[in-house]
């Protein structure tokens, strides 16, 4: 089932009068339950590509359907809706919220989906027991490691049960071992849940664990392959 | 509750910053609860003194006396008048008056004074001159006594016992003067009550005025002053309900007997007001300051929640509450103090006594004891919160504005 579609997609920045061009006509389509990586030197647009199809930026030219509807049709706060529904994101440096215990941060996105105190403590502690970190919940973010605090990152992009988690360059600051142990499990997420996972990166590790390749280069699509 | 919970913890993020705001909050409500309690104890003190000096809260005259001051304009029905006043409950008592300008002169001197002949034990209930004086004893029932201000005394160079003259012009406009002894010599406090009246026995006032049985001025009390022009009403309708012509009367109010104090209380009120925006936009430039400081250090942590989908709605809601979670610690904590200060002040009083020449000019004693009312504690108790809570809306668009996409890059 196709959850994606991104036409003609071309980005653009302005910058003292001078345009760079992020991104040119990018045409890919993500069905649910893949488990993809986007490849490519840095300045080849990875991160661009997924901050438009995570609805943070916009294109300067082309479409971007999730689940059949055109995101550029949508406002800013009906974007906000989706993201917080359907998507998850994992970012390189975690970026967790220091103030809030992992298991707060957790709870963060069900907090903004609405769902009680109680309700949404047993369900994101659930999801730390299953991705073994519950004995980190009621510590604070600066208190674990690096991988711990991925971990703890990977718990909030999945704990609403969205349809697709982004994760832009999540191994880039692990050792090889937390980044290996990661992996496995965003790939336990992807065949239990049936979670649509795509990445950026330019980790050979990562890159060799994909299903699907897309390798990208001055910000153009130069292939798109099935591992 | 987790929005709260959140903006809670930003707070103490950076705990110098966040306590150089409350600190500011702190002394801003304060010193303008002192200031406010302070300016409300003055202007309770100068209505009381004012009041319970002389002018009483109500006073009633016939039409034209107050302006005229002839001796020929007495209350016509005086008795009626009187019965009437008598039946109002929750006043603390009413006092006839005769009231004359004059002479008074000494062996030594003379000096132009309004004679006032009173009711003792009636003036008691009115006015306390008889708990202010300083020398001597109050009226009596004996006839020629006389109760004169310390100032006066001292223009007319006589001590308790002297005779005095007053000398004045009766009902029908001849001279009339009458011998007085000098038994009581007072200090209202207030220089333009002290150096001007002097009580006498009613009797007397009217045996010297040929009076008769006859008076000028009832001067009715009540227990709070702020009822004054309900009182006021009151009578107006009970005369009216009579069948008394109000016409006849003038009806006056302290308020109205006193205009150009109320101008200055009310200057002062807008002074206090002016205080209050003062401290207020201090507090919001300050308040303002920090928030954009801590907004543009979590630029990328705004990313990030916003990509995870926060809505604008509550992202401001927690940037408001960061500011007026701040604002209402500085205001508790700053009432607190401001009351432990206010507490023993109110109680011994503050002692402006290097300043009794002016105060007495405006009607005020040396000890100044400040008086904390509802106004003031709802003034200061919401409108620093408030501030902070506006102070906290500008760095909250600023971050509404952010774009995702670059704000969760933002190192």
């Amino acid at each position: 089932m196709e959850i994606l579609r991104v036409e003609n997609l071309t980005k653009e920045y302005s910058s003292n009068g001078v345009t760079v061009r992020a991104l040119f006509d990018i045409n890919l389509q993500f069905n649910q339950g893949e488990f993809t990586v986007i490849a490519g030197p840095s300045g080849s647009g990875k991160t661009t590509l997924l901050n438009i199809i995570g609805s943070l930026d916009k294109p300067t030219f082309g479409k971007v359907f999730f689940l059949g509807e055109d995101l550029s049709k949508k406002s800013k706060s009906e974007l906000s809706d989706i993201r917080l529904h359907k998507i998850g994101f994992i970012f390189q440096a975690y970026n967790l919220i220091p103030v809030l215990t992992n298991l707060e941060n957790v709870e963060f996105p069900l907090m903004l989906l609405g769902m009680s105190g109680r309700d949404r403590k047993e369900r994101a502690l659930n999801i730390m027991e299953e991705l073994d970190i519950a004995e980190l919940a009621n510590k604070r973010p600066n208190t674990v490691s690096g991988g711990q605090q991925q971990r703890v990152a990977v718990a909030r992009a999945i704990v609403h049960s969205p349809i697709l988690v982004l994760a832009d360059e999540p191994t880039a600051n692990l050792d090889s071992k937390s980044a290996s142990s990661l992996l496995d499990l965003m790939e336990k997420m992807n065949a239990g849940k049936n979670i649509t996972f795509i990445f950026s990166s330019h980790d050979k590790n990562v890159i060799d664990r994909a299903r699907r390749l897309i390798l990208l280069k001055d910000g153009t699509v130069v292939q798109d392959a099935i591992n | 509750m987790f929005i709260a919970k959140l903006a809670w913890r930003n707070i103490w993020r950076n705990k110098r910053r966040s306590l150089i705001v409350i600190v500011s909050v702190v002394v801003g409500v304060s010193s303008s609860l002192l200031n406010d309690s302070f300016g409300v104890g003055i202007m309770n003190q100068m209505i009381d003194n004012l009041i319970k000096s002389h002018d009483s809260n109500v006073q009633i005259y016939k039409s034209g006396f107050r302006e005229n001051k002839k001796v020929i304009d007495v209350i016509p029905g005086k008795d009626k008048i009187l019965s009437l006043i008598g039946r109002f409950k929750n006043i603390n008592g009413y006092s006839e008056r005769v009231i004359s300008f004059g002479l008074i002169s000494s062996a030594a001197n003379s000096s132009g004074v309004s004679i006032v002949g009173v009711r003792p034990e009636l003036e008691k209930n009115v006015t306390d001159i008889h708990k202010k004086i300083v020398s001597g004893r109050y009226l009596s029932y004996q006839r020629n006594e006389i109760v004169i201000s310390k100032k006066v005394a001292e223009k007319l160079e006589v001590e308790l016992g002297d005779k005095v003259v007053a000398v004045g012009s009766d009902i029908r406009g001849n001279v009339s003067s009458q011998m007085f002894r000098v038994i009581g010599i007072y200090r209202s406090g207030i220089s333009e009550y002290d150096n001007i009246n002097v009580y006498v026995p009613l009797s007397d006032a009217q045996q010297m005025l040929n009076l008769g049985n006859n008076i000028h001025e009832i001067a009715v009390s009540i227990k709070d002053y702020r009822k004054s022009s309900e009182l006021k009403e009151k009578i107006l309708a009970e005369l009216s309900n009579n069948n008394i012509d109000k016409m006849l009367y003038e009806v006056s109010t302290f308020q109205e007997l006193m205009p150009m104090m109320m101008a200055f209380l009310d200057v002062y009120q807008q002074w206090s007001y002016i205080i209050y925006i003062i401290i207020g936009i201090a507090v919001l430039f300050g308040v303002v300051n920090t928030m954009l400081m801590t907004v543009m250090e979590r630029i990328n942590e705004f990313g990030v929640i916003m990509s995870i989908g926060i809505r604008n709605s509550k992202l401001v809601k927690m940037i408001i509450y960061e500011s007026l979670f701040m604002g209402l610690i500085g205001t508790i904590t700053g009432f607190i103090i401001g009351l432990l200060i206010y507490y023993p002040m109110s109680i011994y009083g503050v002692d402006m006594s290097n300043f009794s020449e002016s105060m007495a000019s405006f009607g005020l004693p040396n000890i100044i004891y400040p008086k904390l009312n509802t106004i003031v504690i709802i003034n200061t108790l919401l409108i620093i919160p408030f501030v902070t809570m506006i102070a906290g809306i500008f760095p909250a668009i600023k971050a509404i504005r952010l774009q995702p996409s670059e704000a969760v890059r933002f190192v």
